[in-house]
């Protein structure tokens, strides 16, 4: 197969030299941040080593599980229905809010409602939805209502951002061809904007109700209820073992969530 | 007036083909008709004083190498462009003055067809045929097909069954060959209600035969419906087959403008020469 080997060409110089120090300054500045970061967090594998037992004797106490039905299973059961309970009543609450907000965060509309929009919806992603709890517990009491309205706040910002960008992202083509149908702006989103990415702003509410399920365990610990309150408890009472059970069934609550998300984004993505 | 010679418009005089009979057309008669457009990008002068006019009846295709402004000027015509200066009248309004609601009626005269198509592919045909007439309707009947109104979906459905595709009206877009979904996309743009039709490289991405139909197609659209056709293209033999007049530009500048049965060889060669030489 001699006829398809081509003579060599010499490669033309380039204009431009490879910038060399920028990579080194680069290097540098990142070496530092990791070496900061490595003293701030007092990282250090030798107290890991000397610390083993310590792990060992709080493995030893949490197992085996603690499997009484009565006492242990039972109650943490009806907290895990809580917990999802308000993860998902935290998520869908939060659909109409996020959605006006994408909308009008979306950038080339009128900057100023783009703005605010953004302003408002990074402002709710700031406040942590453990700080919001707090915030609700004074209002409406411990309970899991109030891990319900901190879910509901953090995640219109999180969720109005990430529908946002889905949004920025769509081919901005049928929204030109029914701007010059003579549509309305209004009747450009529903008709161009949302229908091309409600299958990717459904998959990203699903991801957040997955999160959210998730968080709602954090919230349970500053007393919202759900299956996080009874880890808190138990780990305040050095019940290991019943610790370790709660903490079994949080795990298979994730991983059916996060099943049931994977397998409705595949239906969608179809 | 509208003179459709300005051959003679740059450094390299093009052999002079026919002018039509038509040059003695009015704005009157004509539904579209563009006068001095201009138009930059930055410092790049896309457009230097293009005229031209297309009446009822016809179809026009302007050719010319990419980058000769052929698309701006459609752009300019429907609004995605804003022109620097020039006139434009839609079916006997100038645009120019208008402004605000009364700006966007008008404009409602010209409908487009785009090269990526830019359907809707999740919807069906025929609910992407209904978004063509949302410009009539008020907000609460138009946020989802489930609230168009009957008389919309069956206007949609004669606009369909006049591009041959009423047996698919309840197929989702994107199932379709593109070949239809440009004809899905002709139809959403008679269902505007426009007498002029603009399309922009209509059939670039398209398959010879699909090609063939779309412009037979909007060839049909002028000659029986009475629409004005004008269409930008990168086949010349197409234009020669389908058209009834030729516009060429280059550089911004109009250089040819004959009938399609007059259209040479040097014609052609002329209008794509500047590109690479």
């Amino acid at each position: 197969m001699t006829t398809t080997e081509r003579p060599r060409v010499p490669v033309p110089a380039r204009d431009r030299k490879p910038f060399y120090l920028g990579v080194v300054v680069v290097a540098v500045v990142l070496g530092a941040a990791h070496v900061g970061a490595w003293r701030v967090t007092e990282f250090s594998p030798g107290a890991l080593v000397d610390g083993w037992h310590g792990m060992i004797r709080f493995l030893g106490e949490a197992l085996p599980p603690d499997l009484d039905w009565a006492s242990v299973v039972q109650p943490g059961l009806e907290a895990c229905l809580t917990t999802l309970a308000i993860g998902l009543l935290g998520t869908t609450l939060s659909v109409p809010a996020a959605l006006l907000l994408a909308v009008l965060g979306t950038r080339g509309r009128n900057r100023v409602v783009y703005q605010v929009s953004r302003s408002v919806m990074s402002l709710l992603r700031a406040v942590p939805d453990v700080v919001f709890a707090l915030i609700f517990v004074t209002a409406v009491g411990l309970g899991p209502f109030a891990g319900v309205l901190a879910l509901i706040c953090h995640n219109v910002g999180v969720m109005g951002k990430l529908w946002s960008e889905a949004m920025e992202e769509v081919d901005p083509g049928p929204a030109d061809a029914l701007r010059v149908a003579g549509a309305r702006e209004s009747q450009v989103v529903a008709n161009a904007v949302l229908p091309a990415v409600v299958p990717s702003l459904v998959g990203l509410l699903l991801y957040r109700f997955d999160v959210n399920v998730r968080s709602s365990l954090v919230l349970g610990l500053v007393g919202a209820g759900g299956v996080g309150f009874l880890i808190n408890q138990s780990i305040q009472l050095f019940a290991f073992d019943e610790m370790a059970t709660y903490i079994l069934m949080v795990l298979v609550l994730i991983i059916a969530v996060d099943l049931l998300s994977a397998a409705v984004r595949r239906r969608l993505a179809e | 007036m509208i003179s459709y010679d300005r051959q003679a418009g740059g450094s390299r005089p093009l052999p002079a083909c026919p002018t039509p009979p038509e040059q003695q057309l009015t704005p009157l008669d004509t539904a579209l008709s563009v006068s001095g457009l201009r138009k930059s990008y930055g410092d790049r002068q896309v457009l230097k004083g293009v005229d031209f006019a297309v009446a009822p009846g016809e179809l026009v295709v302007l050719l010319g190498a990419n980058g000769s402004g052929k698309s701006t000027a459609l752009r300019c015509v429907v609004g995605l462009a804003e022109a620097d200066a020039g006139e434009i009248r839609l079916a006997g309004r100038r645009l120019r003055g208008l402004g605000g609601a009364e700006l966007a009626k008008a404009r409602r005269a010209a409908a487009m067809v785009f090269q990526q198509i830019h359907l809707v592919r999740r919807r069906s045909a025929l609910d992407n045929v209904c978004a063509g007439g949302l410009a009539g309707l008020p907000l609460s009947r138009s946020l989802a097909p489930a609230f168009f109104p009957r008389e919309l979906r069956e206007r949609a459905m004669a606009c369909l069954q006049r591009v041959g595709l009423a047996d698919r009206a309840h197929d989702r877009a994107g199932s379709l060959s593109g070949g239809q979904q440009q004809r899905v996309a002709v139809a959403r743009a008679l269902c505007q209600g426009a007498e002029v039709l603009l399309a922009d490289e209509p059939v670039s991405a398209l398959d010879p035969a699909a090609a063939t139909q779309v412009m037979a197609l909007l060839a049909e659209l002028a000659r029986r419906d009475g629409l004005a056709v004008a269409a930008v293209l990168h086949q010349p033999d197409l234009a020669r087959e389908h058209a009834d007049r030729v516009i060429g530009l280059v550089d911004g500048e109009i250089r040819l403008s004959c009938h399609a049965s007059a259209l040479s060889e040097s014609d052609i060669d002329a209008l794509y020469q500047s590109e690479d030489s």
